[in-house]
């Protein structure tokens, strides 16, 4: 397993919460009133462990945003919440008094949306901080059950670890909560180490 | 002995041990005199500027326990000469209005030269 230390997840932490922040200031203007994100905690482990408790995924279905990014650092990324969660989210961005069925209709869009802007914004603040550049493709939504989305994380074997941050977006005073899975092959996270490492010895 | 009026006490309040150490990396580079304390939380913050009565504060938002936002009003209403900038991430307009309405700025992060020089002009200014 790679080696990262408390300094380097606390580093991780720091970086996408400045990440969450610019999510936040963004989805702000979009539904006009204040939205808090935070990210309590990032695991970074190995995704054969990854399992039902490591991501709160109870039963149900689950709406799941991804994006390719690529640089010196290769990743998928998936912003996870739940199919219920998602549409109480997607009804806060169109800010109307629209019925499931009608907000049913826009769920794909506004979760690319709402996808696209968090997932850059941690990916542009983790670029600027750790000062590299990545690429990133157009996001794509699927609703899949809790057992699809373990065992498609579970199946790359391409992409043996696995960045956990654990999100709490409330917006309008609700309070949903999610994850934003990093899939990574053991070279990125190599590389996401030195780079993390050139960051601290800048500081330490 | 007389106290030198140019070295300062800056109290950083961060619950992120990287951006702590960034903000003090930055100040001393250019203040390698000052005195700094470290806060994890607003309610140690609160305390820290009771026992320490620091020149300088920066107060980050988002952290375990009460918002920074909260301990620096708090801590203002009990020492008003000392001068703090609200450091955060959460950039909002309502977070914004908040750091105005206590007399202070709000600098957004990242830790960079940029964002610890309007710091230190803020409170050079406001001397």
């Amino acid at each position: 397993m790679n080696n990262l230390s408390e300094l380097h997840l606390d580093a991780l932490a720091e970086v996408f919460s400045i990440g969450a922040g610019r999510a936040a200031l963004s989805l702000s203007e979009i539904v006009g009133d204040e939205v808090r994100i935070s990210v309590p905690f990032v695991q970074v482990i190995n995704s054969k462990d990854i399992n039902s408790t490591t991501l709160s995924l109870n039963s149900g279905r689950f709406g799941a945003v991804s994006q390719h990014f690529s640089g010196p650092f290769n990743a998928e990324a998936v912003l996870l919440f739940t199919e219920e969660q998602a549409l109480k989210i997607v009804s806060d961005m169109m800010g109307s008094q629209m019925s499931l069925e009608e907000l049913a209709e826009f769920e794909h869009e506004a979760m690319c949306e709402l996808g696209n802007i968090i997932l850059n914004a941690c990916l542009s603040a983790m670029a600027d901080i750790l000062n590299f550049t990545l690429e990133s493709s157009l996001p794509d939504y699927t609703v899949a059950s809790a057992d699809e989305i373990l065992q498609r994380l579970k199946a790359n074997s391409n992409q043996p670890y696995v960045m956990v941050l654990h999100i709490d977006l409330a917006i309008e005073k609700r309070h949903t909560a999610g994850n934003l899975v990093f899939l990574l092959s053991s070279a990125s996270l190599d590389n996401l180490i030195t780079h993390v490492d050139q960051f601290l010895g800048k500081i330490s | 002995m007389p106290v030198d009026s140019s070295i300062k006490k800056l109290l950083i309040v961060d619950d992120s041990k990287v951006s702590r150490m960034l903000i003090r990396t930055h100040v001393l580079a250019q203040y390698p005199e000052w005195i700094i304390t470290e806060a994890v939380c607003g309610e140690d913050a609160i305390a820290h500027a009771d026992s320490d009565l620091p020149d300088y504060c920066t107060m980050d938002i988002n952290m375990p326990g009460i918002p920074g936002t909260d301990a620096a009003e708090q801590i203002l209403s009990k020492h008003p000469s000392i001068k703090i900038v609200i450091f955060s991430a959460n950039i909002q307009e309502t977070q914004q209005n908040r750091a105005r309405s206590l007399g202070t700025i709000l600098v957004a992060k990242p830790v960079t030269e940029k964002s610890i020089a309007l710091t230190l002009n803020y409170f050079a200014d406001s001397k």
